[in-house]
C-alpha cells in the first residue's frame, strides 16, 4: 500500500498536465500608472472556471497592489528612515512594497493551491514579468479526450 | 581637504555645527548619488517568448490606451517583445525598457527611471545645497579674512569656491528644471519630448500628490533579479469545470473589454470566423465580422481591416528588408485573427464615443492613401485596434475616393466622415479583398514601407554605446523616442520612403538624446516605413531621401482632434501621394482645440552643430533659454498655430514635427514628415508660453522671421523652427 502510494505520487509527478496555452491579463491603465490588472474576464477561461471567481482574485490582486503602493504614513517614514541612515537601513529592513509582494505570492500560491490548480490552470505571479501581465496557464485537460 | 583651513576657524567663529553640517550634507549627496547611480531605474526584464503571441508580421505597432480620459500609445518594443507600458521608454544605452524613465544621465552613467528618480532628484536638490554651503562658507572665511588674501589658505578657499560657484549654475539649474518637473507629474522623457504640450498630463495628480509621490512613497520593487518561487503545485486532470450558464454560451461574443487585448483563443476565433462569413459587406457588420478567423485561407473570404499604420512586423529576430515577406505577412494581415476581431470590435465600440482609443483613426485617414500601399501591407489586422471603423459603418461608402485599400477595412476613427467613407470602401474592400491578393500584394509592397510594422521596427538598430547618446544628440532624427511620432507620420510615411532610414533606429531611441535633445521624434515618422531606406548610420541625417512629396498636411493633422477637422476626410488624397489627413488618435477630451493644426512643427532631422560635450544640464538651460524664446515668439508670432495646436497628451510621440533646420531650408527630411515652408502645413510648434519645449541644442538667441505664412524661429544653436501664423 505505502509503495503503491509513492509510486503512485511520483507517476503523478511526472505526469504534470501538459500546457495547452497561456492567457495574459493586462493591465488597466484606466487610473494611470498605478498597477491594477484588468478584471475583464477572458474567454479562454470560460470553460474553465467561473467568472465571478476569476474577477474575484483580479480583484484582491488590484486592492494588494494598490496597498503596495499607497502613500501612507508607513511609506513616508521608511522613506524619512531611509534618508537618515543614509540608505543603509535597506540592508536589513524590506521596503514596505516588498512585504506586500510576499504577501502577493502567498495569496497567488493559495489560489492557485485551492482553486486554480483543481481547474487545471496556473497564475504566474506578475511580478516574474515585470507587474505588466498576469499570466494564466491553461493544462491540457486530458480526461475529456481534448 | 578645502576645509581644512576652513573648517577650524568657521567652527571656532561661528558654531561647530558648521563642518557637521556640511559633512552630513556631503554625506546626503553621496549616498543619493550612489543610490542613482547602483540602482536598478526599474528594468523591465524581456517578455518570455510565450507572451508573444501575435505573429511578427500582424501585429499592430502601437496598442491605444485610455488613461483618465486620455489616448495614451503604447509602442511595442522589439528588443523587449512587449507593449511599452505607459512611461515607459526604451534606453538605447543601456538597450532597456525601463519603468517610468525619465532619462539616461551620462553622470552616472545610469538611466533614471521610477525605482532611482528620487535618489536623483535628491542628489541634485543636496548637491545644489551642498554647493551653496561651500560656497557661503568659503566667502565667509574670506571676508573675515580679506586682509590676509595672499596666504594659501585664502587662495584654496578662493579656488574652492570659483569651483563652487562654477558648478553651481548647471546644476541649480537643472535642479530647478526637475522641481518643476516633479511638480508637474512630468518625466523628462515627456517634457522633452513635449507630450503633454498640449498641457494635459494623464499622469499628474496635483502638485502635491505628485511631490509626495515622488518623495514619500515606497520604493518600488526591482523586476530584474528576482529569484523565481517554483510553482510547486502539480496540476493534473481530472478539472473541475465551471457550469456554463445558457447566457454565457450565447454570449460569447467578445465583449469590449478594457483595451484591445491580443490575446487569441481558438474558440473565439472559431466563433468570429463564423459571424464573419456571415457578415458581407455592407456594413456595418459587426466589428468582429471584419476580422476572419485565423486562417490564412479565411482572410481572403473576409475583410481584415488594415492598419497600416499601425501594424508591425515582428520578425522573428530576422527582420532584414524582408519586403517580400512583409508583403505576403502583410497579406496575411488581412486574415482576421480572433484577437485582431476582438479588437476591432473593441475598437468599433470605442470608436462611437468620443474618447476611443485606436490607432486606426490614423489609418483609416490614410486609408485612401494607402491603397497603393497595399492596404497596408497587410494592415495589420491588428490595428492598434482596429479595427475596421472604417468599414463598419459602411455608409459612407464612397466618401472617401479610393479608399478601398484592396479590401482592407480600415480600423476606426472616430471622425464620422471618415466612418462613412470607410464604411462605402469597405464593400469595395471585400470584394477586392476576395479578388486580388496578387493585387493586394502589390500593394502590399508599398503598404509595408509605410506601415509601422513590428518587424520593421526591430530592424537592425545600430549599435549603442554610450557615446551614441550624444550622436544621437547630434543627428536627432536618430535619437529620439520616436514613438510618438509614428502615428502621424505614418500616412505621409507611406507615399514617401524616405523617413524610412530611421526605421531601425528609432526603434531604439537613444534616451539620453532625449533628454539632452528635444530632438524628436523625427525618427518616428521613419519608423512606420519601411524598413527600406534605413540608414545603417544614426549619425547622419543626410541620407534621408527628400522624397516626401510636398503634401506637408498630414502629420500636422494628426495633432488636431478629430471633431474639429472632419473636412480633412473629404479630402481626395487617397489617391494621390499626399498624405491624407492623419489624425492621431491621441486625443485629449479636455483639450479639444478645433485648430491650430499645427501643432507639430516639421522637423527636419539635421545634423545639428552640437558637439558631443552637450550635457544634461546644457540641455536643461537650453530648454529654459528656448522657452523664453517661444514665449517671445509666441508673442510676436501672434500665437502661431493657435497655441500649438493643443494635443492631446501623447503617450510617446508625437512630438516630432518639429522642424529644425540649421537655417536651411528644410530638406525633404522625410522624418519630419512635412516640408516645412508649406504654408498649408500647420505645423507648429505649440507657442504656449510655459510649454517647455525643450531644445537642448540651442544656444543661440532665437531668430524670427516670417516665411510664407509659416513663422521661423530660430532657436538656440542656429535651430530653426517653424511656426504657423
Amino acid at each position: 500500500m505505502h509503495s503503491t502510494a509513492q509510486t503512485h505520487s511520483l507517476q503523478d509527478m511526472r505526469q504534470q498536465a501538459a500546457i495547452a496555452a497561456k492567457v495574459f491579463i493586462q493591465r488597466d491603465y484606466t487610473n494611470g500608472t498605478v498597477c491594477q490588472f484588468q478584471t475583464k474576464f477572458p474567454s479562454e477561461l470560460e470553460t474553465r472556471i467561473d467568472k465571478q471567481q476569476f474577477e474575484e482574485t483580479v480583484r484582491t490582486l488590484n486592492n494588494l497592489y494598490a496597498e503596495a503602493e499607497k502613500l501612507g504614513g508607513s511609506s513616508y517614514l521608511e522613506g524619512c528612515l531611509a534618508c537618515l541612515t543614509a540608505y543603509t537601513i535597506f540592508l536589513c529592513m524590506e521596503t514596505h512594497y516588498e512585504k506586500v509582494l510576499k504577501k502577493i505570492a502567498k495569496f497567488i500560491q493559495e489560489q492557485n493551491d485551492k482553486i486554480y490548480a483543481p481547474r487545471g490552470l496556473l497564475l504566474t505571479d506578475p511580478i516574474e514579468r515585470g507587474l505588466r501581465v498576469v499570466e494564466v496557464t491553461i493544462f491540457e485537460d486530458r480526461s475529456l479526450g481534448r | 581637504s578645502r576645509y581644512v583651513p576652513v573648517c577650524p576657524w568657521l567652527s571656532e567663529q561661528f558654531s561647530v555645527v558648521v563642518p557637521i553640517y556640511n559633512g552630513v550634507t556631503f554625506l546626503f549627496v553621496l549616498a543619493n548619488f550612489c543610490m542613482a547611480t547602483f540602482m536598478d531605474p526599474g528594468i523591465f526584464p524581456r517578455a518570455d517568448e510565450d507572451e508573444d503571441k501575435e505573429d511578427d508580421f500582424r501585429a499592430p505597432l502601437y496598442k491605444t490606451v485610455e488613461i483618465r480620459g486620455i489616448q495614451v500609445r503604447m509602442k511595442w518594443c522589439s528588443t523587449c517583445r512587449f507593449y511599452r507600458p505607459p512611461r515607459c521608454s526604451h534606453c538605447s544605452v543601456c538597450d532597456n525598457c525601463v519603468e517610468d524613465f525619465d532619462h539616461h544621465c551620462p553622470w552616472v552613467n545610469n538611466c533614471i527611471g521610477r525605482r532611482n528618480y528620487r535618489h536623483f532628484f535628491l542628489f541634485l536638490l543636496s548637491l545644489t545645497v551642498h554647493i551653496t554651503g561651500v560656497f557661503g562658507f568659503g566667502l565667509l572665511y574670506v571676508l573675515y579674512h580679506t586682509q590676509q588674501l595672499d596666504t594659501v589658505h585664502s587662495a584654496v578657499t578662493m579656488a574652492v569656491m570659483c569651483v563652487a560657484g562654477l558648478f553651481f549654475i548647471p546644476v541649480a539649474g537643472l535642479t530647478g528644471f526637475h522641481m518643476v518637473l516633479v511638480a508637474r507629474g512630468r518625466t523628462t522623457n515627456e517634457q522633452v519630448t513635449g507630450k503633454f504640450r498640449g498641457g494635459v498630463n494623464p499622469f499628474t495628480n496635483g502638485c502635491w500628490k505628485n511631490v509626495s509621490h515622488v518623495l514619500c512613497s515606497s520604493q518600488a520593487p526591482r523586476y530584474l533579479g528576482r529569484k523565481r518561487k517554483p510553482h510547486g503545485v502539480v496540476v493534473q486532470p481530472p478539472f473541475l469545470r465551471p457550469q456554463l450558464t445558457e447566457t454565457q454560451l450565447a454570449a460569447k461574443v467578445l465583449d469590449n473589454g478594457i483595451h484591445g487585448d491580443l490575446h487569441r483563443s481558438k474558440s473565439s476565433l472559431e466563433m468570429m470566423e463564423s459571424q464573419s462569413c456571415d457578415a458581407e459587406p455592407p456594413p456595418p457588420p459587426k466589428p468582429e465580422l471584419r476580422y476572419p478567423g485565423l486562417s490564412r485561407e479565411s482572410s481572403l473570404l473576409s475583410k481584415a481591416p488594415p492598419t497600416p499604420t499601425m501594424y508591425k512586423y515582428r520578425p522573428t529576430y530576422s527582420s532584414p528588408g524582408k519586403n517580400h515577406t512583409a508583403l505576403t505577412h502583410a497579406y496575411a494581415n488581412q486574415m482576421s485573427r480572433g484577437d485582431s476581431l476582438k479588437e476591432s470590435s473593441s475598437l468599433l465600440q470605442s470608436s462611437q464615443q468620443p474618447g476611443f482609443r485606436s490607432e486606426p483613426s490614423l489609418d483609416g485617414r490614410e486609408a485612401p492613401g494607402e491603397r497603393g500601399g497595399g492596404g497596408l501591407g497587410g494592415g495589420g489586422d491588428r490595428p492598434g485596434g482596429g479595427g475596421s471603423v472604417g468599414g463598419a459603418p459602411g455608409s459612407g461608402g464612397g466618401g472617401i475616393p479610393g479608399y478601398s485599400l484592396g479590401g482592407r477595412s480600415y480600423p476606426s476613427f472616430s471622425d464620422p466622415t471618415v466612418l462613412s467613407s470607410g464604411g462605402g470602401g469597405g464593400a469595395s474592400r471585400s470584394s477586392s479583398v476576395r479578388s486580388g491578393s496578387a493585387h493586394n500584394a502589390a500593394h502590399i509592397s508599398e503598404a509595408t514601407t509605410s506601415t509601422s510594422y513590428k518587424s520593421l521596427a526591430n530592424q537592425t538598430p545600430p549599435p549603442r554605446n554610450g557615446s551614441l547618446s550624444y550622436d544621437s544628440l547630434l543627428t536627432p532624427s536618430e535619437s529620439p523616442d520616436f514613438e510618438s511620432a509614428a502615428p502621424d507620420m505614418s500616412p505621409g510615411r507611406h507615399r514617401t520612403p524616405a523617413p524610412q532610414q530611421r526605421d531601425a533606429e528609432l526603434h531604439q531611441p537613444s534616451a539620453s538624446s532625449v533628454a539632452f535633445l528635444s530632438y524628436p521624434h523625427r525618427a518616428h515618422y521613419l519608423r512606420s516605413d519601411s524598413s527600406r531606406n534605413r540608414t545603417p548610420t544614426p549619425t547622419t541625417l543626410s541620407p534621408l531621401p527628400p522624397p516626401r512629396p510636398p503634401t506637408p498636411h498630414p502629420h500636422h493633422h494628426h495633432h488636431s482632434s478629430h471633431s474639429s477637422r472632419p473636412p480633412r476626410f473629404s479630402r481626395p488624397p487617397l489617391l494621390s501621394d499626399s498624405a491624407a489627413p492623419h489624425h492621431y488618435p491621441y486625443r485629449t477630451r479636455s483639450t479639444d482645440t478645433p485648430l491650430a493644426p499645427s501643432t507639430h512643427p516639421p522637423r527636419s532631422p539635421h545634423p545639428p552643430p552640437l558637439g558631443k560635450s552637450l550635457s544634461y544640464s546644457s540641455a536643461a538651460a537650453a530648454e529654459m533659454q528656448y522657452r523664453m524664446v517661444r514665449k517671445a515668439s509666441a508673442s510676436a508670432g501672434g500665437g502661431g498655430g493657435g497655441g500649438g495646436g493643443i494635443q492631446a497628451p501623447k503617450d510617446e510621440i508625437q512630438m516630432k514635427l518639429l522642424s529644425r533646420t540649421n537655417g536651411q531650408p528644410r530638406s525633404s527630411l522625410s522624418s519630419s514628415g512635412s516640408t516645412p515652408s508649406s504654408p498649408s502645413h500647420p505645423i507648429s510648434m505649440s507657442t504656449r508660453p510655459g510649454q517647455a519645449y525643450p531644445s537642448p541644442g540651442n544656444t543661440q538667441s532665437p531668430a524670427h522671421k516670417l516665411v510664407g505664412g509659416v513663422k521661423k524661429v530660430t532657436g538656440v544653436g542656429g535651430t530653426t523652427y517653424e511656426i504657423s501664423v
